[in-house]
């Protein structure tokens, strides 16, 4: 062992990263980013979920319960009849409501148990758990006013189910996610190698027009990627029984328009990188924001409002969409909002390809 | 039409990076059927000459007109045949893989074995091109150069860690495609290799500083070897 040696290798690096500023600044700025979005999402003081109060009940209890809820910090309840709070429900503007019935401060105050019937939206394990929480807590506040009620919720689902679970949510988005992250991670380095091994060189030096080595390109990577989905959707459907109330074929659809979408990505961003180490950096860089803002882990209704419009800048945002809402709302090509999803999504393909093949232009001359 | 005639015509040439002029005003002509050669030290622009032949240069200013056809073209680089300066080919292919490959985006089907042969790889055409030898991989470069079978073939460095005998049958080679009609550009730092040439064009800081056949070269400088040709001209010019 040479000290000597050893801090040859350690100067050698640290002059590396001397010489490349970018790696540096990514290196200091990057976890600061990406924790200061988390911590914006988390406590920047978004919405909370939207619930729908229905009080049937005749006696005073009811409306105690539901003053409760509507001061609730938890969620926003406000009263509504029980026809509007289930347009709400299926229109998706609530995430539930509760169901006080009309014999609530008769059976309450007669000891017997109080039956509650609370609607879920149910695509949202999140919401729907805080909205139960916030019944749970309502009732806890009520019995401490009025002194032991029982209760008990009769849970319905509009889409899901009790067993719909947190896999079901996250499988959903996934599903789309890992294809598109391993295809724009393989395509930027593939494409960067092409320049760094100077074949780029030899193609740009041949007939071959910039959008034919663009369109070359996503073919090939399109087939790995379609094969991957493929592959990733027959193992969550089939081993994991992810659920799917949607077509399998218009999955297979939003993924493949994701893999080209994820592929021109790819090569365009690699216009910006010179090495294969550079291009590591766009993870961080470009899909770890996209992960958090996409509305795969935090549904974007909850995060601060200016996060929101960010959100609905993502092409990924409208990809999870319109994912969840195919495989666990069962939507099909009827619906506008899936029609919308998947409008953006191909938009955005169509403007990756047209950047990447301009962007091959300019870098040569 | 008199242009008829050269397969390279370059006029005026300027390229800057910064502040550093690459190419300060360059212009020669290649007739068709030439073998040209480009001489010059490390850093006097050859590579960049050879890249704004096939348009990866733009230059600021001044024409180049390659097979007729002014640059940029894509087309016209269909008949020509553009050999880098670094080997640079798929490392995970086989040697005919990457060959068919630069057949193919080149618009031809077969040559393949033919080209192989030129360099001497046709043996070795099923070796992943990472585990050849450093020799090889340039050989297995110049072979995807030659394997349209191009009217121009600009040629960087072409010998550059080739054994004696192999470069001997090249140049035998290159001189034959030349009869056959082929154009050919080559860049070289090797004087016996110079020889070679029909005719040679020194560059220097971008500028041509002198151009003429062996002999000429050499009456010029008034000396009898080429080398000291090339010496003595560098120093005239940079005086
Ligand atoms: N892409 C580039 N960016 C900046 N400078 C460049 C670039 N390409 C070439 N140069 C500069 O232009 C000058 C000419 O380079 P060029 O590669 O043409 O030299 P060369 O004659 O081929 O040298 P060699 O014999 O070493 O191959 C050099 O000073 C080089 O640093
Ligand atoms: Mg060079």
């Amino acid at each position: 062992m040479s000290r000597r040696r050893i801090l040859a290798i350690t100067r050698r690096l640290l002059q590396q990263f001397r010489h490349d500023r970018r790696t540096l600044a990514l290196l200091f700025g990057a976890p600061l980013i990406i924790l200061a979005l988390l911590g914006y999402i988390l406590r920047g003081g978004g919405d909370v979920p939207a619930m729908g109060v229905v009080n049937l009940d005749e006696g005073p209890l009811g409306a105690l319960v539901a003053s409760t809820l509507e001061s609730s910090r938890t969620v926003a309840a406000s009263r509504m009849s029980r026809q509007e709070a289930d347009a709400k429900l299926h229109a998706g503007d609530l995430a539930g409501y509760v169901l006080l019935p009309a014999d609530f401060t008769n059976r309450a105050q007669q000891q017997h148990a109080v039956v509650l019937g609370v609607e879920l939206e149910g695509t949202e394990p999140a919401l729907s758990g805080t909205i139960m929480q916030a019944v749970g807590q309502a009732f806890t506040a009520l019995a401490s006013q009025a002194g032991g009620v029982r209760f008990a919720t009769q849970v319905s689902y509009l889409h899901g189910g009790a067993n719909f679970d947190t896999l079901d949510y996250f499988g959903a988005a996934f599903i789309g996610l890992v294809v598109f992250f391993l295809v724009f991670v393989v395509t930027t380095v593939a494409f960067l190698r092409e320049r760094s091994q100077g074949t780029l060189e030899r193609l740009m030096a041949s007939p071959l027009r910039r959008p034919e080595i663009v369109l070359g390109y996503m073919l090939g990577f399109t087939v790995l990627a379609l094969v991957q989905a493929i592959e990733v959707l027959a193992f969550s459907l089939l081993l994991l029984h992810v659920h799917n109330s949607g077509n399998v074929g218009l999955i297979f659809l939003l993924e493949a328009l994701m893999a080209i979408v994820a592929v021109n990505l790819g090569i365009f961003l690699s216009m910006f990188a010179r090495t294969e180490f550079q291009a590591v950096q766009f993870i961080p860089l470009v899909i770890v924001p996209q992960m958090l803002l996409s509305g795969i882990i935090f549904p974007v209704t909850t995060e601060p409002g200016p996060l929101q419009v960010l959100s609905r800048l993502l092409p990924l945002t409208y990809a999870v969409t319109g994912m969840r809402d195919i495989m666990i709302k069962g939507a099909d090509l009827s619906w506008s909002s899936l029609q919308l999803d998947l409008a953006v999504v191909l938009g955005f393909a169509i403007l990756v390809i047209i950047a990447g093949a301009t962007t091959l232009r300019r870098r040569i001359a | 039409m008199a242009s008829e005639d050269f397969a390279v015509e370059v006029d005026g040439v300027v390229k800057r990076f910064g502040s550093l002029h690459a190419l300060a005003g360059v212009s020669l002509r290649i007739r068709q059927g030439e073998v040209y050669g480009l001489l010059g030290p490390n850093g006097a622009g050859k590579t960049t000459l050879i890249r704004s032949l096939v348009g990866l240069v733009k230059p600021e200013e001044g024409s180049v007109t390659v097979l007729n056809r002014r640059m940029p073209n894509l087309d016209v680089l269909a008949h020509v045949g553009y050999m880098t300066q670094q080997a640079a080919l798929y490392p995970d292919l086989t040697v005919e893989e990457n060959l068919r490959f630069f057949a193919a985006i080149n618009g031809v089907h077969g040559g393949i074995r033919e080209a192989l042969e030129v360099v001497g790889l046709w043996d070795r055409r099923g070796s992943i091109v990472s585990s050849l030898s450093g020799g090889m991989r340039t050989r297995c470069s110049l072979a995807c150069a030659l394997v349209h079978k191009p009217e121009l073939l600009l040629l960087d460095e072409p010998t550059v860690g080739v054994d004696p005998l192999l470069r001997m049958q090249l140049w035998d080679r290159f001189q034959k495609m030349a009869r056959e009609g082929t154009t050919i550009l080559v860049s070289s730092h090797v004087m016996d290799e110079a020889e070679r040439c029909d005719r040679l064009g020194l560059i220097r800081f971008g500028r041509l500083l002198a151009e003429g056949t062996v002999a000429q070269l050499q009456a010029r400088a008034g000396v009898n070897r080429l080398e000291d040709a090339f010496l003595k001209l560098s120093e005239a010019s940079a005086a």
